[in-house]
């Protein structure tokens, strides 16, 4: 059972993103360049190199997750651009209100964390479920987490959970007509297309997992 | 006088429509500070809008223009952010409109709450200019008589009340402490919103009536009658 998430593994976490993101670029452009403006991907390869480069030192340093959590926030509000700038900014600064001066998250507070950023992002963003946002894929994601634990699971495997629910989210915005954002210029256009946003945040959760898996 | 902020995606767009708008203002305008472009691109950043917000402050509270998407959220977590103890109002008005009406009547002396009025209903020139050949419908103000000075102009310079002129009359009579409105062809306007005098489309020749109310309202008639006589500077080439 894996009991507690050091910041070290919230470091590994944000590397892990930061991996996919480099991985999956093409694919996330590739996605913006069809409803949005072609950027996705470029935009967070930017944000979460500046992110490892600003928090490279934090380990050794022993920050609280909290600290950790703002730098991110304040990085990727810096170095993004587009509007996911803004709105994952909004999720690390908003996480790291709820997670304060800790140094170690039981499974209770990574969820906490998780739901104050959502929070955050709904409240930025104004999304709604099916408006074609990372909202869709972020909060089937975390009602996973949440169910997983009331089920007796440990934090890796809520944590499996939220990123297999996050894919099947992101994977389910293909036929929507998107409500925010450029894409929502395109109209009925934008059907047929999964949303860059939704597809990144399924990252994010995922990378959340591998972390948690990595770290044993 | 109120402070203004400029968010856009692009620092040559906003760079741009700031030229532009104060090409409108003759003499001091508001400080007009600009967020655009992030990470050397297309982009807006959050950061940078607290700073603007920093650089346009002022006790009589800052308005912020923005383009669209990313601008306005990176506006609203600006706010979050630097949490200013001066009034801020985002605007909804869109950019080149909003901005070229907010600094005119901000320049005016105009308060916040006027300001912002008057750039969100800063297309109402293009629609009235649209309605008149149907491509768009909006209506004409209503004309109203109102007690007071009034006097009858006949505007002499060859482009008529277009925006420079009106944005000159706005300018001046923002000044003073009197309601001026300017009537022609049976509409009204107010003539501290450079955008209402606009619609009036009064053309060389056009007879105009200038009316005033208040404390400055006499001193609001000769300003204005001496720029209409003047032709707005725009006679000496002819």
């Amino acid at each position: 059972m894996t009991e507690s998430v050091s910041v070290a593994t919230l470091v590994d976490w944000l590397s892990s993103f930061r991996d996919a993101v480099h991985e999956q670029g093409t694919y996330l452009t590739e996605l913006d360049s069809a409803i949005g403006d072609a950027d996705h991907g470029a935009n967070l390869i930017r944000g979460m190199d500046a992110v490892m480069g600003a928090v490279a030192g934090e380990v050794s340093t022993v920050g609280s997750a909290g600290d950790l959590l703002k730098k991110v926030g304040m990085t990727l509000v810096t170095s993004v651009g587009g509007a996911s700038g803004p709105l994952y900014g909004t999720f690390f600064l908003r996480a790291a209100t709820a997670t304060g001066d800790a140094t170690s998250l039981d499974a209770a507070a990574v969820l906490a964390m998780l739901r104050a950023g959502l929070e955050g992002i709904v409240a930025r963003g104004k999304a709604e479920a099916g408006d074609k946002t990372m909202y869709d894929a972020l909060a089937p994601g975390l009602d996973a987490f949440a169910s997983a634990l009331e089920s007796g699971r440990d934090v890796l495997g809520a944590a499996e959970a939220a990123a297999d629910a996050a894919a099947d989210g992101r994977d389910a915005t293909e036929p929507l007509i998107a409500l925010k954002g450029r894409a929502s210029y395109l109209g009925e256009r934008s059907v047929g297309h999964i949303d860059p946003g939704a597809a990144s945040s399924a990252l994010l959760l995922r990378a959340l997992a591998d972390a948690l898996a990595a770290a044993g | 006088m109120i402070g203004i902020v400029v968010v856009s995606h692009s620092a040559a767009l906003a760079a741009a429509a700031v030229a532009l708008a104060e090409e409108m203002v003759h003499g001091s305008g508001p400080v007009v500070a600009v967020a655009a472009g992030a990470a050397g691109g297309f982009g807006t950043d959050a950061t940078e809008v607290s700073a603007a917000l920093a650089r346009a402050a002022s006790p009589d509270g800052v308005l912020v223009l923005m383009d669209l998407g990313s601008a306005v959220l990176s506006s609203e977590l600006a706010l979050e952010l630097s949490s200013p103890t001066h009034p801020v109002r985002l605007s909804s008005a869109p950019l080149v409109e909003g901005l070229v009406a907010a600094v005119v009547r901000a320049a005016g002396g105009a308060d916040l709450e006027t300001v912002a009025r008057e750039a969100e209903a800063a297309l109402l020139p293009k629609a009235t200019a649209l309605a008149e050949h149907g491509l768009s419908a909006a209506p004409a103000p209503a004309l109203v008589a109102v007690p007071g000075a009034s006097v009858r102009l006949t505007l002499v310079n060859p482009q008529g009340l277009h925006a420079r002129p009106a944005a000159q009359i706005a300018t001046a009579v923002g000044a003073l402490a009197a309601e001026v409105a300017v009537e022609a062809g049976g509409r009204r306007a107010d003539a501290a919103s450079s955008l209402e005098l606009m619609t009036l489309a009064a053309g060389q020749g056009t007879e105009i009536t200038v009316s005033a109310t208040g404390a400055d309202a006499e001193q609001a008639i000769a300003t204005v009658s001496e720029l209409v006589l003047a032709g707005f500077g725009e006679l000496e080439a002819s």
